[in-house]
């Protein structure tokens, strides 16, 4: 389904395409309408506009503090945006329509609506009382109600997948940094979410251990069905994955783009400074 | 001598233990209860709770032993010793407990209810599947503390005339006048019944810290 649109932006990069257009193409997974958060006097997010695609890769790259990671954590419902509102699929995330008029949305609305989404997190934030093959099927088990046997295929299979069969038994404080965000990455995938957020996964880890935690992301990435957001400092690792990068600079998307134009030709002078300092390592 | 003592010893060693189990059992109930409200988003709960252990942490065990036993019947309502003993010594455990129990939720990394809410995991999962089980570890070396404070602080229920192991041993020493003799094996026989309780805590320390280091 997300093909269309994939196929816009490598034919005509350049231009902003029509939001009606876009709409007929496919319908977005995720929309962010006119979204701002602020903490106190400081305004992280100003006025966000901003649709995915399903399927869609996108990545955001931008200074620290710009408020990328803010974006992923509305829409995981970790935090709740000041104002403006979310949808996903369709449905109102943050807010509820009772009698035409938009009320916060409760909790039992939020649980219904947030299962489409799932998140891996920079510092992994495994279960540490819990063996690696209950990491992962605690939620199946206990949120979408599998049996114990089910719950239990449908780990030890994501976790073959992201190459940690040998360690179910092990607790999280046994692994390296690497294994933990895999496992991350396998306890996020196995409730088969349809929009994924990456927040820094790779960041905290030790420069040797970043590969194998790439390797695992592009791998999930080339299966193609489910959305990603993926906020990153890795630029090369952004420029493989991404259909789209939106670069993020003090709450506002400047720039984006297919990660062709965003790199080779960038049009602003932030983005400019951004990637020179990346191409000066 | 002894052969004459050791039954009464006994006969005192009986209900302080019965007294340091019954109010160990609802203070950890109360524990829960008034560390949960704590943290409760309902505001009257907060303020119910916060009411509660400030008044029980705020005066002694002694002066609300005597109000429960000396000052309530004026209310009209008359308690049994043994019931007026374990109400005030689990009402002040259970006071002390909650703050334990408030701390510890709260030490639980954010990041940790984070990935739960990720997980989409309704509030009493996170709390049942993630939260308490890593609060509970940390909880226990506080809990075990308080449960040898609340068996010692059971010595004050003699005052009410409660025939504990401490009220068998002041009524011992002043008919045969062995001060000595009878407080040393008093002495003795708290630090025995004390035993089973911190090896007990540690054992279950040890059970649930698995995965940890």
């Amino acid at each position: 389904m997300s093909v269309p649109l994939k196929l816009i932006y490598n034919e005509d990069p350049t231009k902003n395409i029509d939001c009606e257009v876009r709409k007929n193409i496919v319908r977005p997974i995720v929309t962010y309408n006119n979204i701002s958060k602020s903490y106190g006097d400081l305004q992280v997010l100003k006025n966000i506009d901003l649709e995915i695609a399903p399927g869609e890769k996108v990545a955001l790259i931008g200074p620290s503090g710009s408020g990328k990671t803010t974006l992923a954590r509305l829409l995981m419902t970790l935090e709740e945006p000041t104002s403006g509102t979310i949808e996903v699929e369709g449905e109102m995330l943050w807010h509820q329509r009772v009698n035409d008029k938009l009320i916060k949305a409760n909790e039992k609305h939020l649980h219904q609506v947030r299962g489409n989404i799932g998140m891996v997190f920079q510092h992994f934030n495994l279960f540490p009382h819990m063996t690696i093959l209950r990491n992962v099927m605690e939620a199946p088990r206990n949120v979408l109600g599998l049996s114990k046997e089910e719950a239990k295929e449908r780990a030890v299979k994501m976790l073959e997948q992201v190459g940690l069969s040998s360690k179910i038994d092990a607790y999280p404080a046994q692994l390296s940094g690497g294994q933990k965000q895999r496992v991350a990455i396998a306890r996020a995938l196995v409730m088969r979410p349809k929009v994924m957020l990456f927040d820094e996964p790779t960041s905290a880890l030790d420069p040797e251990l970043v590969g194998e935690v790439l390797e695992v992301i592009k791998a999930i990435a080339s299966e193609g069905e489910m959305a990603m957001l993926l906020i990153t400092h890795e630029m090369d690792f952004a420029k493989d994955v991404a259909d789209r990068i939106l670069f993020f600079d003090q709450g506002r998307i400047i720039e984006q783009g297919p990660p062709k134009k965003i790199f080779n030709n960038p049009e602003s002078e932030r983005l400019q400074t951004f990637l020179s300092r990346f191409n000066r390592h | 001598m002894w052969f004459d003592i050791l039954p009464s010893f006994w006969e005192g060693t009986k209900i302080t233990i019965e007294l340091t189990l019954f109010s160990a059992v609802i203070a950890f109930f109360l524990a829960f209860a008034a560390g949960f409200g704590r943290l409760s988003k309902f505001r009257a709960v907060r303020l119910l709770a916060a009411t509660y252990v400030e008044i029980f942490r705020g005066t002694s065990l002694f002066v609300q032993l005597f109000w429960i036993y000396f000052a309530l019947p004026l209310f009209g309502i008359m308690l049994p010793k043994m019931v007026a003993g374990v109400l005030a010594l689990s009402l002040n455990a259970g006071a002390y407990g909650s703050e334990i129990v408030r701390s510890t939720i709260i030490s639980v990394p954010k990041g940790q209810t984070e990935a739960a809410i990720a997980l989409n995991m309704t509030p009493w999962q996170r709390t049942r599947l993630v939260i308490l089980p890593q609060a509970l570890v940390m909880m226990l070396p506080a809990f075990g503390n308080l449960i040898i404070e609340l068996l010692k602080g059971t010595a004050l229920v003699s005052l009410i005339t409660l025939s504990d192991l401490t009220f068998v041993a002041t009524v011992l020493n002043s008919s045969i006048m062995r001060p000595t003799e009878i407080f040393s094996v008093l002495l003795i026989i708290y630090f025995v019944i004390s035993l089973p309780f911190t090896k007990g805590i540690q054992w279950i320390e040890h059970r649930l810290s698995a995965g940890r280091y």
